[in-house]
């Protein structure tokens, strides 16, 4: 390779050798700004709307109200109090239940549409699509009117054996809840696995059938570990979804269901504490980031 | 924009890395104006990277490019000026084809006067003016590949470069795009070409020249024919044509030595007792005795259509003759003679690992 | 595919109809005929009436109707802009500044909303920015929990999208300003339209950042409906409920008609 005569340039030793991006001389070069400048407007509008906000919250919530400077009491007083205990567990023991019961039931329902194909099935995935697209509280509301205490279930059963109440109560009580986000939920994972579905070469099945497994067997080892990605990827979804819900809770009108969301806004807006608040909102946050985090994750390997 | 456009394209030690692997290794190559160069190679080679470094979307680790005698290793893509057309055309699906072909001259901020002149021009060029109120997606394969011709051709670049341009037809399409590019050249004659493909035939039908790539670097470089007939590398002799390639020893003025038997062919500055490739095209083989008689047991035979080739082991190499049609083909295992002159054979430098058997027939 | 008999095909669907329909179906369906009746103690809703839609379509709950419909379309604009332009500027970075992007625009999901109501609440009633009261902090709210998901949408739509276009569009001498205008939007726009469709939905349907919130000029639908259902009035609420769904679905209708317009392929 003879020496380009360009690169003839007089070099100050210690100067590095020209790389393609050094300045040659005379040829025009680009002066286009570097692509991170372009990055920082929508950056900087996030930091202000949103990062500055949670950041004085992470203060507030080492601030107690009686003055005085940092201090972790808000915490101390906070995870001493029943109620904060027991908030904690029932969102956990929610969340869980209900991300259990949506992956069950979106499965079987998912694996209808996709492998027993009916007339109107395509229907049956839209109408799942507009379903999420709907806020969660309808869901308490409809079953306000179907299980509430005048509802339709209590009337049909005082009007039947002439009592005077109807048996079902457990709108108010957990179960509620558990049922109201089950509903709300199963769409969130019938969503990803329809699409895993769908990606599933059909002849994978016609192989295994016709070389004698049956619909279970099927299931078991051809489906089930295609769609694990999925399932992973949207139970971990629903379980932060799950975690934070708020609209679900606060229609059912349930004075012995708290959750830590319901928590942060009794404690700001019905007691005004906002020490309280904001620990229980840090905590909220703690546990909720870390979970989606850990959806990323899954479903970055899922592919999803 | 209406001054000529340069013309002519020079690397200058190219050399492309991703992280850490060089994909182009010191490329030097110039390509003259109104050249259409064939830059040939299997994939891989990095003759795709070369063509995007003169395009300017790769930035060479080491080197310059030149267009038109101008440096423009750090000018952004859209500052160069050139043509180009890719595998899979790129044309833009939301817009028409009149507005495709217009999107370079309105980068180019051409008077708007001259903008339907100039997109009607480039159209009629590659006989697609009656579709220009069409959009991409409504037209067939070969129409599209035209389309992207004109777009390229519309800012009258004085470089096209052509990426595969006709992998994505199917083959009777390729021959009558393979005509009409060459149509093309000679409408446009000041315009260099750099043409990148896997295809010999291609290479062989356009270019002016053509550069062999392999494993990053640039194997060789000649007009087709000098490629053909004297091919320099055991590379070069398989990958443009087919070849038998057979180590030899040199023996003395004109003489080698196959084995035991001895064989005649223009031997230059080679030093009696050096090891070398003899390398013979399978269509210059004979059957039947005579100079450079080979004999050996037949080990294939393939009909072909207007051809046979007949494989034959001789003292263990193996040696491919492309025969006119034979009435009685010879059965597997018959004995057989074979013959060539020893103006058709050529001594080329043995390679590491040079093998007998690395001509790949199409 | 999975069952062959025919027995077999009808016992399946049989079963899903019968989780699907009381789970899925009757909710909305019991909302919408609960919104006709006047009473609804039996099997049955009774005292069929459209008061209410009359009553839903004037005075507080048009003017909750007005105010969702603008917070919706004003969050789902300024979210598109925000995180659309983050997306964009994202694909052209390199993995870790990308990564870093991807993590600070998808933050505000992982939060809870009641927690981006609580600090939006927190940093905004106090100096230098007063926004405690206005209308101004629903909307700040709500552009901050929908822009992660207009980000992950125009994300995805960029990494599909082809480079060959762009770089078709810079070697025939466009600039990147010009790329982006007369290449990238173009191509993008289906997707674009459908992230504002997104945006607009969830916006239309928040409760838990606005009950933070709200200052009482600016009282959106869902707490509207929250209210109504609060003091007893189950019907109202269920009307109410129905002109949301039914907004919702008219202005996504819309969206999607646009979208297949703009859908070239």
């Amino acid at each position: 390779m003879t020496p380009s005569a360009t690169t003839t340039v007089p070099r100050t030793p210690g100067e590095r050798a020209p790389a393609a991006t050094a300045p040659g001389p005379g040829p025009a070069r680009s002066r286009t700004v570097p692509a991170w400048v372009w990055a920082l407007p929508p950056v900087a509008v996030l930091a202000l709307a949103f990062l500055y906000p949670l950041a004085l919250v992470l203060q507030q919530s080492v601030t107690p109200d009686d003055g005085g400077g940092v201090s972790l009491d808000p915490y101390a007083d906070v995870f001493a109090s029943e109620v904060f205990r027991d908030a904690l567990t029932t969102t956990v023991w929610l969340a869980v239940g209900s991300t259990v019961g949506c992956l069950v039931l979106g499965f079987v329902l998912a694996l209808v549409i996709a492998f027993v194909p009916f007339p109107g099935g395509k229907a049956v995935a839209r109408f799942v699509d507009v379903f999420l697209s709907f806020p969660s509280f309808l869901i308490t509301l409809a079953l306000l009117f179907i299980y509430g205490s005048v509802g339709m279930a209590n009337g049909l059963w005082t009007d039947v054996t002439g009592a005077a109440d109807g048996p079902f109560h457990f709108l108010t009580t957990p179960w509620g809840v558990l049922l109201a986000e089950i509903t709300y939920f199963t769409p969130f994972v019938m969503r990803p696995l329809l699409a895993a579905f769908s990606q599933l070469d059909t002849g994978q099945l016609e192989v295994a059938s016709s070389l004698g497994a049956g619909p279970v067997r099927i299931i078991r080892q051809v489906i089930l570990p295609e769609a694990l990605p999925a399932l992973a990827a949207g139970g971990s979804l629903v379980l932060v979804m799950c975690l934070n819900e708020f609209g679900i809770v606060l229609f059912t009108g349930a004075k012995d269901v708290t959750t830590l969301p319901m928590l942060v806004y009794s404690k700001a807006i019905l007691e005004s504490d906002y020490p309280a608040a904001c620990v229980v909102a840090v905590v909220n946050i703690a546990i909720s980031v870390g979970l989606y985090s850990l959806y990323r994750v899954v479903s970055r390997r899922a592919g999803a | 924009m209406n001054a000529p456009a340069p013309s002519g394209i020079r690397f200058d030690g190219v050399t492309v890395a991703y992280g850490g692997t060089v994909v182009l290794d010191r490329l030097d190559l110039t390509v003259e104006p109104g050249e259409v160069m064939a830059l040939l190679g299997p994939s891989g080679s990095g003759k795709t990277t070369a063509l995007r470094a003169v395009a300017g979307f790769v930035r060479p680790a080491a080197g310059r490019v030149f267009l038109g005698g101008r440096d423009v290793t750090a000018l952004p893509p859209h500052r160069r000026g050139i043509g180009m057309v890719v595998q899979q055309y790129a044309l833009f699906p939301h817009l028409k084809v009149k507005d495709n072909v217009a999107f370079g001259l309105k980068a180019h901020r051409t008077p708007k006067a001259e903008i339907p002149g100039r997109v009607t021009e480039a159209l009629e060029l590659v006989g697609m003016a009656a579709y220009a109120d069409r959009h991409p997606r409504e037209l067939s394969g070969g129409q599209q590949q035209r389309v992207a011709i004109a777009r390229a051709l519309a800012i009258r670049p004085g470089v096209l470069l052509l990426d595969e341009p006709l992998s994505a037809l199917d083959a009777r399409l390729r021959s009558g795009m393979l005509a009409e590019l060459a149509r093309l050249h000679r409408e446009l004659p000041d315009v260099s070409i750099l043409y990148v493909t896997h295809d010999q035939v291609e290479a062989l039908t356009l270019a002016d020249r053509i550069a062999v790539m392999d494993r990053s670097r640039l194997q060789d470089c000649g007009t087709p024919e000098e490629l053909y007939r004297r091919p320099r590398t055991e590379f070069t002799a398989s990958f443009v044509g087919n070849a038998n390639l057979l180590p030899v020893t040199v023996s003395g003025e004109g003489a080698v030595r196959l084995g035991d038997r001895s064989l005649r062919v223009p031997v230059e500055a080679a030093a009696p007792g050096a090891t070398a490739t003899l390398c013979v095209r399978p269509h210059l083989v004979g059957l039947g005795d005579g100079p450079n008689a080979l004999t050996g047991s037949v080990t294939e035979v393939q009909w072909r259509g207007s051809t046979h080739r007949v494989h034959a082991d001789v003292d263990g190499h193996r040696v491919m003759a492309d025969l006119r049609e034979l009435r009685e083909p010879p059965a597997i295992g018959d004995p057989v003679t074979l013959h060539f002159a020893t103006e058709d054979a050529v001594l080329l430098p043995a390679g590491a690992g040079a093998g007998d058997s690395a001509g790949v027939g199409p | 595919m999975l069952v062959h008999s025919r027995a077999g095909k009808w016992a399946t669907w049989a079963v899903f109809l019968l989780l699907f329909v009381p789970l899925f179906a009757v909710p909305l369906l019991v909302i919408l005929a609960a919104s006709l009746a006047t009473n609804w103690s039996g099997a049955f809703p009774s005292g069929p009436t459209v008061e209410r839609y009359a009553a839903a379509t004037s005075g507080d709950s048009l003017q909750a109707l007005t105010t969702s419909l603008v917070t919706a379309l004003a969050a789902s604009v300024l979210a598109l802009t925000l995180g659309g332009w983050a997306a964009l500027a994202a694909a052209s970075l390199r993995t870790r500044g990308k990564r870093l992007l991807d993590a600070l625009f998808i933050l505000p999901v992982a939060v809870p909303s009641v927690v981006v109501g609580l600090a939006v609440l927190v940093a905004y009633s106090q100096p230098p920015v007063l926004l405690n009261g206005t209308r101004w902090i629903v909307i700040l709210a709500h552009t901050v929990l929908v822009t992660a998901f207009a980000y992950q949408s125009v994300a995805a739509a960029v990494r599909r999208l082809d480079p060959m276009y762009e770089q078709a569009a810079a070697g025939l001498g466009a600039s990147p300003a010009r790329v982006l205008w007369r290449v990238k939007l173009p191509l993008l726009l289906p997707s674009l339209t459908s992230a504002v469709g997104l945006c607009f939905a969830l916006s239309m349907g928040e409760l838990s950042a606005t009950m933070m919130l709200y200052p009482p000029d600016w009282t959106p639908l869902p707490v509207q409906i929250f209210a109504a259902t609060d003091r007893g009035s189950l019907f109202t609420g269920a009307a109410l409920a129905v002109v949301l769904m039914a907004s919702t679905l008219l202005v996504l209708a819309a969206v999607s008609r646009i979208r297949t317009r703009a859908s070239y392929r």
